[in-house]
This record gives C-alpha cells, sequence and structure tokens, in this order.
C-alpha cells in the first residue's frame, strides 16, 4: 500500500512535471500554435504601423483610410492626382473624354499586366465598376459610384454611362481600384479577398490576420522602379503603441498620431513628423429644426463668433490645423475665397445671444467618443463664456448615429464632427451634410436644394463653382454648420523614410523612398 | 483570513455519470440563456449599417445594407434563423469582412490561448510563491517587501504596467520587442501585463488559505516530527491549500481565454480581446454573438473542469462524504 502510493504520487509528479514542461515551452520556446509573423527588415522594406487592420483586401467591398492604405499599393486605380496640385493623372486610363452629357470614354493603358502575367484589359476596368454596381456584391463603396448606370467597352476603351449628367464622376474613378475579371471569376470573392490579385506596384505576399500584411515589390509593373521594394502593415491600435514601436525601431513608419503624440516624436532626434492638410474638416452642426435655442439663426451665429479658433489650434491641435472660412478647404472644388474667415468675437456673441434672448439657455451637444472629448470641452467653455449652457451627452457611435440621423430630428442643438468625403469636392460635403432629408441634414432651405442639385448635374466648372457660390451664401446666411478647422493627417517616421504625403491621404508606397544603410 | 472555498458545491460533489450529465445540461441552458440575451441587446443598441455605409451615404443606401444583411426581418425570424444556423455550427458571417465568424475566431484563438497559459503560468508562480512567503513569515521583513509589490502590481490597471514595461525594455534597454507577435520573447511583456494582475489575487488566496492551515493540528504534528519549512510546504501543506487557489486559477484563466481586452490593444496582440473591441465597435453582431457563445462556452467548460479536478486533488471530495 505504501508502495502504491509511491508509485502513484511518481506518476503524478511525472504528469505535473509534463505539464509544467509543456507551458514553460509555451511561455519561453515556440509559443503553441501561432506562426511569428517575420517582419523581414530586408534593405527597401519598411515596417509601418496603421491604426487597424484593413477590413478586406478586396478593393470593391471597403473604404476606410487604413483598409485602401494596403489595396491601393495592390491594385492600380483607373485615375490618380497629382500629390502636390491635386490635378487629375492619367493612370490606368491614359486619357479621356466626355462623348455626351452622360457617357465618358476613357483608353485603357496598353502593356499592364496582372501580377499573375494576364493582360489588364478594359474588360476588367468595367468589370471592376460594375462589380460594385452589382446589388448582391453589396460593396460598402456603392454610394460613391451610385452616379453610374453601367459600365461598358468600345475596343480597348471603357466606357462608363451615368444616369445624369455627373460632374463627380471622375474624382471617384482616382479611388476606383482594378481587379482581374478572369481571377475574380474563377476563385470567387472571398478566395479572392484572402488572395488578391493585382496590377498595382506591390504585390500580396503574406497576411496574418487581425496583425499584419506584407507585401512586395511587383516585377511586372508598368511604372518606374519604387524604392521601397517591401513593406509590412502593422495594425496597432492604440496610438502610444504606435510611438513607441517608433523610438525602439520595430516601425519606420506610424500612421493616424495624434498632435499629443507628434510632439512626442519631435523630442526624438531620430524621429521626425511628417504631416500635410488635408480634406477634412472639423466641423459644427446644428439642429435647426428642433434643436432648442439653436433653431434661431442668431444663436447659431453667436455660436460661430464666440468659439476661439484660434485657441483651439495652438492649444489643441497644436498648430495641427489651418483656419477656414466654411465646411470646405481651399483644396476642394467649389471653395470660395471670397467668404470671410471664421472670427471670434465674444462680445458680438454676447450681443447676439441677448438679442435672442437665450441668456442661460441650455444647448444640448451629441457626440461620442470617437470625436476628441478636449475640443468638445473647449466649445463647451468657450460657449458658457458668453452666457450659453452646453450640456454634452456623450454616447456611443452607433447610438450617436442613430440619433443625429433621426430622421424626425429628435436630437440636440448641436453637434462636432470631421467630415472627409474623399473627393476635392463642395458636393460631397455640403449636399450629404445639410440637403433636406440627407440623414446628417437637420437643415431644410428650398433654394439651397435647388443649387446643390443643379450642382450635381452640370458638368461645365464655370458654371458650378457659380451654383456652389450661392449655395456658400445661403449657408453662410443661416449657417446650419461652421467649419472650425482644416485637420492634418500626421505620420511618424524615423530617418530611414522620405516621403511628402499628400492631402488625399492616399498612402502610396510607390512615392516613398526608403533610405538604404 | 478564510480561503474562497466553495464548500457548500464540494459536499454535493459526487463525480457520478448521472451528476456529468446534470451539469453539462446546465451548461448548455446557461450558454443558451447567454446567446439569447446578447442577441437581443445587440440588435437594441444600434444599427451596423449606419456604421458600414460611406459618409456621404443616403438613406436608401443604409437601407440596402441593412436588408442584405438581413436586419429588416422580423427581430423573431432573425433569432430563430440565427438558432438553427448555430445548432449547425454555423455562426454567421462577419459584416465588416464578409468571413464566416467562425473563422475568425479561429483565427484569432490561438493568440489569445498562448497569452492566457502564459500569464496563467506566470502568476500562479509568482503568486503562489509570494502567498507562501507573506504566509511562512507573517509579520516580518519578507512580508512587508512583498505584499505592497503584490498590491501595486493589481492597483496598477494593464495599460499603465504596459506602457511602462514596453518603455523600460523595448525603448530603454531594446531588450523585447514592444508589440506584435515576432517570436517568443513577444510573449513576455504582454504576459507579464496580464500575470501582474491576476498574480495578486492569487497571492491573496494562498496566502490566505496557508494561515488556515497552519493554525490545524497536524502542521504542529509535523513540526513536532520535526519537518523543516521546504518539506513542511511541499508534503503538508501544499496539497491542503490546492483547492482554493485552483478556484480562483481557473477564474483568472476563464477571463484570460475570453480575451485581455486592454493588454491586447496595447501590444497589438491579434487575440480575441481586440477582435471583441473592433466587432462591438462595428456592432458585427454575428462576429460578437460568436465571441460570446465562445468566452460562456469556455468559462463553463473551465468550471467544471475545476470541479473535477478538486476530486484528484482531494479524494474526499470525490468520494461524496460528509467532510469539509
Amino acid at each position: 500500500m505504501k508502495l502504491d502510493l509511491i508509485k502513484g504520487s511518481r506518476r503524478r509528479r511525472a504528469r505535473t512535471a509534463a505539464g509544467a514542461l509543456t507551458a514553460v515551452a509555451c511561455l519561453g520556446g515556440a509559443a503553441c500554435g501561432i506562426r511569428p509573423a517575420t517582419a523581414d527588415r530586408a534593405p527597401g522594406t519598411l515596417v509601418i504601423d496603421t491604426a487597424n487592420y484593413p477590413s478586406t483586401l478586396d478593393p470593391g467591398k471597403q473604404y476606410d483610410a487604413d483598409t485602401y492604405a494596403v489595396y491601393r499599393n495592390i491594385f492600380d486605380q483607373l485615375l490618380r492626382r497629382d500629390p502636390r496640385t491635386q490635378a487629375l493623372k492619367p493612370w490606368i486610363a491614359t486619357s479621356w473624354k466626355q462623348t455626351d452629357a452622360t457617357t465618358w470614354r476613357f483608353a485603357i493603358r496598353p502593356g499592364v499586366r496582372f501580377s499573375d502575367g494576364s493582360p489588364l484589359t478594359a474588360e476588367d476596368a468595367a468589370f471592376s465598376v460594375n462589380r460594385i454596381l452589382d446589388k448582391r456584391f453589396a460593396s460598402q463603396q456603392f454610394a460613391n459610384f451610385s452616379m453610374i448606370s453601367k459600365a461598358t467597352t468600345d475596343g480597348a476603351d471603357l466606357v462608363v454611362h451615368t444616369a445624369q449628367p455627373a460632374p463627380t464622376l471622375l474624382t471617384y474613378l482616382t479611388t476606383l481600384s482594378v481587379v482581374p475579371e478572369r481571377y475574380v471569376r474563377r476563385v470567387g470573392d472571398e478566395r479572392f479577398a484572402a488572395e488578391p490579385i493585382g496590377s498595382g506596384p506591390y504585390v500580396f505576399a503574406s497576411a496574418t490576420a487581425g496583425s499584419q500584411v506584407t507585401v512586395k515589390a511587383n516585377p511586372l509593373w508598368w511604372g518606374p522602379r519604387p524604392s521601397v521594394r517591401g513593406a509590412v502593415f502593422r495594425a496597432v491600435p492604440n496610438v502610444a503603441s504606435r510611438v513607441v514601436d517608433l523610438q525602439s525601431r520595430k516601425a519606420d513608419l506610424a500612421t493616424t498620431l495624434t498632435p499629443d503624440a507628434a510632439d512626442q516624436i519631435k523630442r526624438d532626434p531620430r524621429l521626425a513628423v511628417l504631416s500635410t492638410p488635408t480634406e477634412r474638416v472639423a466641423y459644427l452642426a446644428f439642429n435647426t429644426i428642433k434643436g432648442g435655442p439653436a433653431t434661431d439663426p442668431r444663436v447659431r451665429r453667436a455660436i460661430a463668433a464666440a468659439i476661439d479658433y484660434a485657441a483651439l489650434i495652438r492649444n489643441l491641435q497644436r498648430g495641427y490645423a489651418k483656419p477656414v472660412n466654411s465646411l470646405l478647404t481651399p483644396l476642394a472644388f467649389g471653395y470660395d475665397k471670397a467668404l470671410p474667415d471664421a472670427r471670434y468675437d465674444p462680445a458680438t456673441a454676447r450681443r447676439l445671444i441677448a438679442e435672442a434672448g437665450a441668456r442661460g439657455k441650455t444647448v444640448v451637444m451629441d457626440t461620442s467618443p470617437s470625436f476628441n472629448p478636449q475640443i468638445v470641452q473647449a466649445i463647451q467653455a468657450d460657449l458658457a463664456a458668453v452666457g450659453l449652457t452646453v450640456d454634452i451627452r456623450s454616447t456611443d457611435q452607433p447610438t450617436y448615429l442613430k440619433k443625429v440621423q433621426d430622421p424626425g430630428h429628435n436630437w440636440g442643438s448641436l453637434r462636432f464632427g470631421r467630415w472627409s468625403c474623399s473627393c476635392l469636392d463642395a458636393d460631397g460635403v455640403i449636399y450629404p451634410l445639410f440637403h433636406t432629408g440627407g440623414i446628417w441634414s437637420s437643415y431644410t432651405d428650398p433654394a439651397f436644394d435647388r443649387l446643390v442639385e443643379q450642382g450635381r448635374r452640370v458638368i461645365d466648372p464655370e458654371r458650378r463653382a457659380a451654383l456652389y457660390d450661392q449655395a456658400f451664401r445661403v449657408l453662410a446666411r443661416d449657417l446650419p454648420g461652421l467649419g472650425l478647422f482644416q485637420d492634418y493627417a500626421i505620420y511618424g517616421a524615423n530617418s530611414r523614410v522620405r516621403w511628402t504625403p499628400d492631402a488625399q491621404e492616399s498612402f502610396y508606397l510607390d512615392t516613398m523612398e526608403v533610405r538604404r544603410r | 483570513m478564510t480561503a474562497v472555498l466553495p464548500r457548500r458545491r464540494l459536499a454535493a460533489l459526487p463525480a457520478t455519470p448521472r451528476y456529468l450529465a446534470g451539469r453539462i445540461g446546465q451548461s448548455l441552458l446557461a450558454l443558451f440563456g447567454v446567446v439569447t440575451i446578447v442577441f437581443f441587446a445587440l440588435r437594441l443598441s444600434g444599427d451596423p449599417a449606419r456604421l458600414l455605409v460611406p459618409e456621404g451615404a443616403t438613406a436608401a443606401d443604409i437601407a440596402r445594407v441593412r436588408a442584405r444583411l438581413g436586419l429588416d426581418d422580423s427581430l423573431w425570424h432573425q433569432y430563430t434563423t440565427f438558432l438553427g444556423h448555430a445548432v449547425r455550427g454555423d455562426l454567421g458571417y462577419s459584416y465588416v469582412q464578409n468571413r464566416p465568424a467562425t473563422d475568425l475566431l479561429a483565427e484569432r484563438l490561438p493568440y489569445t490561448a498562448n497569452l492566457a497559459v502564459a500569464a496563467l503560468v506566470l502568476s500562479l508562480l509568482f503568486g503562489v510563491t509570494a502567498g507562501a512567503i507573506t504566509a511562512l513569515r507573517r509579520g516580518r521583513w519578507q512580508e512587508r517587501v512583498l505584499m505592497p509589490i503584490v498590491l501595486a502590481g493589481q492597483a496598477m490597471p494593464a495599460f499603465w504596467t504596459g506602457l511602462l514595461l514596453v518603455l523600460l525594455f523595448s525603448v530603454g534597454l531594446r531588450w523585447l520587442p514592444s508589440t506584435g507577435y515576432d517570436g517568443p520573447l513577444s510573449l513576455l511583456l504582454p504576459s507579464v501585463t496580464l500575470a501582474s494582475l491576476s498574480a495578486a489575487a492569487i497571492a491573496r488566496v494562498t496566502r490566505g488559505a496557508m494561515l488556515e492551515q497552519l493554525s490545524q493540528d497536524y502542521v504542529r504534528t509535523a513540526r513536532a516530527k520535526g519537518a523543516g519549512t521546504w518539506r513542511l510546504v511541499t508534503r503538508h501543506l501544499a496539497r491542503n491549500t490546492a483547492i482554493p487557489v485552483l478556484t480562483v486559477a481557473a477564474l483568472e484563466l476563464a477571463n484570460l481565454l475570453g480575451g485581455a481586452v486592454v493588454t491586447e490593444v496595447i501590444f497589438a496582440w491579434p487575440g480575441l480581446g481586440q477582435l471583441t473591441v473592433q466587432s462591438v465597435a462595428a456592432r458585427d453582431f454575428p462576429v460578437v454573438q460568436a465571441i460570446v457563445l465562445l468566452a460562456s462556452a469556455v468559462y463553463v467548460v473551465v468550471n467544471l473542469a475545476t470541479d473535477l479536478l478538486y476530486g484528484v486533488i482531494d479524494p474526499r471530495v470525490s468520494s461524496g462524504g460528509d467532510h469539509p
């Protein structure tokens, strides 16, 4: 019996030891079941920290900054913009012309091949458009291309038909990636998203879901040989972690940094902040229909005069912002430089509030944690200083959207947001924000509606610009919203990287240079 | 200082097949309940379609997305469809990634499991050692040094501990990678961060259980027979203090396997915790439902396994006797 006990305890001890060994092996040795995603830092390879893992690598599906930062390097777009002048320039389409009010013809660059060697044709380009329009495909980009009725081919040309004359067609076609029709049809959408093949400057090499995507230079690419030979896009959601990755040389380049993070990076002599003004505008929008005190235009004008714009830019944006005169940046079509800049004038604000009988009244500001709470609080303090009480109601993003997009306009008095249509056009900003019945609009004015509806259908740039001038005059009078500042894109990089980011936040690797050591 | 020992449950624990079947039945019922609550709560919490469309979308665009996701069907229809698919192992497609939710989970689970096991091993090593030392050296300098360390580990939130560790070991010393998974060394900082939280609980329970045992007669007898401290701990005290420690460790493991949200975000660790945050933020219903189902299943299984382990450690438990 005693022997049994000893044996038993020995067996148990052996088992315990085995268990402990496995645990230690997991801890110190090769971790169980997970592959080390070797961030090979070959010469010419950049390691890039982004905030999110791309939601897909199928360029027909999703449309968000961290997703297209990756896939736009694997695919070629129909058109690009010049990074300095923002002018449209040929890319896969070498030339284009409008053949009648609703038809556009694009000559497709000859000799372009996808990375599997198959040629890129007008059929592929037409397929890429029609795929997004297909209701069953359910692209999240549908809204950007909904002006197109169909795409066809004529010889080597792509022909795009729009339902109505569409002045913003070309700007949205800069976001159209051309996918290989035959490959997509053969492997299906799901596998295409997992193993994408494009014609772009880089080819997809590997991915660890939720963690990183590796791309390598495409030897078959038609353009000049890029300096960056490969890149690892890592998803690092925490901004402070992206900064320490730069500081510890884990990453060469980090995107989506905050002004505070930029200050931290500046303190490291071997790191640099790369930044550029974007077409994104921080703005306030008012509930002019059921917004309590804010339904009175005098109160809205008072709020516009009560905000210390320079202080927001200096203290909270730390200089990473520019003043604006409307909700549009000078980069966008339809910008009216004749409008006066927003001005801080607390005396006028106080007078207007007294006139409107709103002194001491409460305005409700709806917001969500996605919007910088410091800015929301600074605005609260500015408005308090001129006699308005601000009740901040912060809810999570889906609840916030449900509230402010309520067709009955049953939300607060004002909200803070940031807007970018990635289209550099007034139509993509003031139409969705203020056209009657739009999901974001709590404003209605028949004259404004007519102007922006016409702006969607007139091709002639001069006539269009005149329409938007008038539309902005209506907005300046009624003030259903106001621009706070033009936002910057902020990146951090070490000395290996040479790159001038562009206003579109396109993040093309082929425009970067990597210094070899 | 009494151990957290669920005595009532232990007393009623004959490991018979009938008992097991009952426990499994209860577990399935619990899973069903949790999934049902989450299913309806999610659908009250916001509209994923609004988050999926581009900024300039119209109400019609949103309606189209909602129809495609099946969110305009009646709640009851959605629920029965979900249950029908779920029993066949189909938990639906991610709204955001257009891939089966189960695939997403399968990719993330190994990362979370590795982190959880590593953190548990570290916290057991540190927690049990610290707990034993502070019990045996009660009132002496060892206790006065160790207890504040244990408490500090528990008091400091993970986002703070994690960043401090990274600043020291990655930015300052350049010994360890700051984020992501690049080989086994990457596991160290996140698991220490996590362990600093659970080690404290284990240390306190170990200390409490040990102090309780130290006042027992058998300890005095063993001491009288001349047993040294090491022998006393390994031969006599270890088994008697194991049950409460195991209970706490099992709870910690179940929590860790559900995904360490903050730690995974800080260290860009591609586990379930990050997936949870992203899926909840995007109202990616199928993925959230799948995560909740998995996390509760883990909880249930770990608890069941722990109860069965009690019997292995303390045969009195499985014999169904009245002994405490």
